[in-house]
């Protein structure tokens, strides 16, 4: 229990004297885990758009695959992913193995089932009657869309938030797709398992308490930018 | 109103931005040297140096026990300034260390498996192997030795933990890699020595836990359990204040632990393009330079150097490498 | 002069029929009211009017050109047309972005916009509004809001579903307002639905009754309820007299019906022998103590059954007797007077009367045949 103590204690000391490494690896995380969302959001939202809006065979199969993928153990996605762009994977001339980028794409594929999911989610709690009423108004079809999309707003960013969650906090694929090399790949999770394994707790505990400071302000930002709008 | 999404996004991207910006003028080590950086073992370790577009980046695969010991904190930015390459080190437990090899994805590997080095140099994936430095395995136990192994050799003292366990595992456990590690390896071997089948080890019953962690976490864990443990000095001694089991075997040819050092064949793997890199690698663990620094280091936190160099002839028993496997340049 | 017309229209929801033969016509600038009672199809009509849905069958012109149809293009005839709905809808920001709305989808100027709200805002009493927050409205605000929103891109026709059915009467009356306002100065024509008959009878210039799907009569309010094209109608436009009788004489168009045992004389050419329905509005039978002079033909003695006072008018129910043969039920007829009169008349049950009733104001048709 002094542990926790003391993690909070030296946690505290590492942002007060703004540790080189510390910071270095709080921002590779932040980098990552913001490139992930953002590029994952360009697929989702969209998909997630154009599975909610549309009838067809086969949709409440889909739906049904998207959210059993939420719970995608991280190690298989990374595996996954390992082989794809190690050199010796259909992929490997790309070099990207070992790399913040294979851990962006790692990351990414991890969260596409959330928010594609939870954004079909969103747009399924906006009553049908603004669509019509969207249309009723002039709208063209795409543009009742993004008003339908902007109705759900809140929901959709909330999703966003839980992919970053997700992203930010996430191990496995992290450490098997970027290798935890000092100064090139190692992110706040990777620290910490390398910290467990090497028996230093107290730090791991502290680098967990700046990860956790970190998805809070994060989410803080996300929601004052949305109350403004 | 249908703006206001893309608007979020535009916000974010911009966070992303700001991010990436801070990120890349953070890179540069900004602090002072006298402040040592929090990652590094407790020997203050010479910082990062700073990223500059353009520098070629030398991957290598070294084993989590040697990873662990925070020795390579020290000669990553020694051997990047002199190459002017950029230094990744990836850490795995020799079987994926190996296997990082074949697939190309490594350009050299630094292990310490003789058996598993020489099936993987004769299947074509590396050449030029030398050794560098060695130490010695150790079984630790807790200080009341339940099994009785004090003072033997090591195929003895397992023989005696694996007739302990068997007739009492509550008593005497055994605590095992199981990740086809270096130190996994070894142990397997002592095993062999000792007379036994390794399957039948395995299966004998609920003294001999398998646990495919690291050096560290396993010692940790044998520390928990009151049981036996096979572990490499360094990672012992790393970890030594943090718990009660003691060395109790730590003589024997069988313990030597020799380091050695070789790059991926290009000719076998066609994406591997470092050699020459590598190679200079391979020199310059062999030179004074890295061999001082191994003598030294650990002797100011632990009172005695973790590993031994072998420039010197300091490795005299049976086992040992030849002159020539650390002495001899690659051309 | 004529906006819109449809031509068969039909519609269905797998093997239901929610719409049939729906053929009506409505001129510009009109007010055209659709009545019914709940269920009978009029907010699936609204929206094949308003292009929401694609009819089954049939087709839709709107200022001569067809709107209905695979070749033609929704979009352009989508923004003519603008709706109201039921309940009021309004999207997840401010009032002013939800007015500008159909302005910014047409991607209309932000100077143009910002003075065409200020003024939507002001007429329809939202000064003041704009930056409020539209889901925090009371529903008669929010209806405004939908109003504001729906005329701002100055359609051709206004659809209107039930405006006012979940509003309190202030604000039934703001809207109401409000949309003769438009109707007025913009010659916007306004097609509205209710099942609210004193509302129809109030806004409509012409009006059609819509029953289980049918557009069963169309014309002007006054046809619709004092002249209701059959029984189902005339119960629902509140015509509370309907009896069944059968024609005993006929002479130059008008006809001698017995009743009940009692003859009643009506205008109407059907000959001698035809069963017939027919309809008295309750105001239409005035009472007496003395049977009245003048040119009125029926004039028939009465008990007062029950006497119910409802604000300023009064319902009295009487009992004609019965002089037909053995089984039977009494002639039971429903008046409708002033509060005043039925003070004059000193009202009370048991009372003997005398109803007076203008053979004009007993609607004949002919009994269908089979049983209402």
């Amino acid at each position: 229990m002094q542990e926790l103590w003391q993690a909070l204690v030296q946690a505290v000391q590492l942002i007060a004297r703004l540790d080189s490494e510390v910071v270095e690896i709080s921002l590779r995380s932040l980098y990552v885990s913001a490139a992930s969302i953002v590029i994952a959001a360009l697929f989702c939202v969209p998909i997630g758009g154009l599975i909610h809006f549309h009838e067809f065979k086969g949709k409440k199969v889909l739906i049904n695959v998207i959210q059993t993928f939420y719970s995608i153990p991280t190690v298989v996605v990374g595996l996954f992913v390992f082989l794809f762009i190690s050199r010796a994977g259909p992929l490997g001339g790309l070099e990207l193995l070992f790399t913040p980028g294979a851990i962006i794409i790692g990351q990414v594929i991890l969260i596409l089932p959330i928010l594609t999911g939870m954004t079909i989610s969103a747009l399924n709690g906006v009553d049908k009657s603004i669509k019509d009423t969207a249309l009723s108004m002039g709208a063209t079809g795409t543009q009742a869309i993004w008003t339908i999309i902007s109705e759900a707003r809140f929901a959709v960013v909330g999703a966003l938030i839980l992919g970053f969650g997700r992203a930010i906090s996430e191990v496995g694929a992290a450490l098997m797709l970027g290798g935890n090399i000092r100064g090139y790949t190692r992110v706040l999770t990777t620290a910490i398992s390398l910290e467990t394994q090497r028996g230093d707790l107290v730090l791991s505990l502290a680098l967990g308490i700046i990860l956790i400071g970190i998805a809070m302000v994060v989410s803080v930002i996300m929601n004052v930018l949305l109350q403004r709008y | 109103m249908k703006t206001l999404l893309i608007r979020s996004i535009r916000h974010i991207s911009l966070l992303v931005l700001l991010v990436s910006l801070l990120l890349s003028a953070a890179l540069p080590g900004c602090t002072p040297a006298a402040t040592p950086a929090v990652t590094d073992s407790k020997p203050a370790a010479p910082q990062p140096i700073p990223v500059v577009a353009g520098i070629p980046r030398f991957k290598i695969a070294t084993t989590t026990s040697l990873y662990d010991t925070g020795l390579w904190n020290y000669l990553e930015p020694m051997f990047e300034k002199k190459a002017n390459v950029r230094l990744d080190i990836v850490y795995a437990g020799t079987g994926v260390a190996l296997e990082y090899g074949r697939r190309g994805d490594v350009d050299a590997l630094v292990v310490h498996d003789p058996e598993a080095e020489a099936k993987f140099i004769a299947e074509g994936y590396g050449i030029n192997k030398r050794s560098f430095a060695f130490n010695h395995f150790l079984i630790a136990g807790p200080a009341s030795d339940p099994a009785g192994i004090k003072g033997l050799t090591p195929d003895q003292a397992f023989k005696k933990i694996y007739e302990g366990g068997v007739a009492d595992p509550s008593k005497v456990k055994f605590i095992s890699r199981g990740d086809n590690s270096g130190t996994h390896s070894k142990e397997k071997l002592i095993w062999q020595s000792a007379g036994y089948k390794y399957e039948d080890v395995r299966k004998s019953g609920s003294w001999y836990v398998e646990t495919g962690k690291g050096m560290g976490p396993c010692l940790l864990m044998a520390n928990e359990q009151q049981a036996y443990v096979l572990a490499d000095i360094s990672t012992f001694l790393a970890f030594k204040a943090k718990v009660t089991i003691v060395p109790l075997v730590d003589q024997g040819a069988l313990f030597l632990n020799v380091y050695d050092v070789m790059a991926i064949n290009p000719e076998k793997i066609k994406t591997a393009k470092m050699l020459p890199t590598a190679n200079a690698f391979i020199n310059w663990l062999m030179s004074d330079e890295v061999q001082d620094v191994i003598a030294t280091y650990g002797v100011a936190e632990y009172g005695r150097p973790l590993f031994s160099p072998l420039k010197g002839g300091g490795c005299t028993e049976p086992g040992c490498p030849k002159l020539e496997d650390y002495t001899t340049p690659v051309k | 002069m004529t906006i819109l017309r449809t031509v068969n229209l039909e519609q269905r929801a797998g093997s239901i029929s929610l719409l049939r033969n729906i053929n009506l016509e409505v001129k510009r600038g009109e007010v055209f009211v659709i009545i019914g009672p709940t269920g009978a199809g009029k907010t699936t009509l609204l929206r094949l009017l308003d292009l929401l849905d694609t009819p089954c069958a049939g087709d839709i012109y709107f200022d001569g050109r067809k709107i209905t149809g695979p070749a033609v293009n929704v979009m352009e005839a989508r923004r003519s047309l603008a709706m109201v709905f039921q309940k009021p809808v309004v999207f997840n920001s401010t009032v002013y972005d939800n007015i500008a709305y159909p302005l910014k989808v047409r991607g209309v100027n932000n100077s143009v916009i910002r003075s065409r709200v200020e003024e939507l805002l002001d007429t329809c009493g939202l000064s003041g509004f704009a930056k409020r927050r539209a889901r925090t409205l009371s529903g008669g605000e929010a209806q405004r809001v939908a109003l504001a929103r729906a005329v701002i891109s100055s359609p051709a026709i206004l659809f209107m579903d039930e405006p006012t059915a979940n509003l309190d009467t202030a604000s039934v009356k703001a809207i109401e307002d409000l949309l003769a306002d438009f109707n007025r100065r913009n010659n916007l024509t306004v097609i509205l639905t209710t099942h609210d008959l004193q509302q129809g009878q109030r806004l409509a210039q012409r009006a059609g009754v819509l029953m289980q799907g049918e557009l069963v009569q169309a014309g002007t309010p006054q046809e619709i309820f004092r002249s209701p094209g059959d029984i189902r109608i005339a119960r629902f436009v509140g015509m509370k007299n309907i009896l069944r009788g059968i024609v005993a004489r006929q002479g130059s168009g008008m006809a001698a019906i017995e009743v009940k045992g009692r003859v009643i004389e009506a205008v109407s050419e059907l000959p001698a022998g035809t069963a017939v329905d027919i309809y008295i509005r309750p105001e239409e039978i005035v009472l007496s103590l003395q049977g009245l002079q003048g040119s009125a033909r029926n004039k028939l003695a009465a008990t007062v059954m029950s006497v119910s006072l409802d604000g300023p008018l009064c319902t009295v129910v009487l009992d004609g007797g019965y002089t037909g043969a053995p089984e039977g039920t009494p002639l039971r007829l429903e008046a409708l007077v002033t509060a005043i009169s039925a003070g004059e008349l000193a009202l009370r049950p048991g009372q003997q009367i005398y109803a007076t009733i203008k053979a004009t104001a007993v609607k004949v048709l002919p009994a269908p045949h089979s049983a209402d």
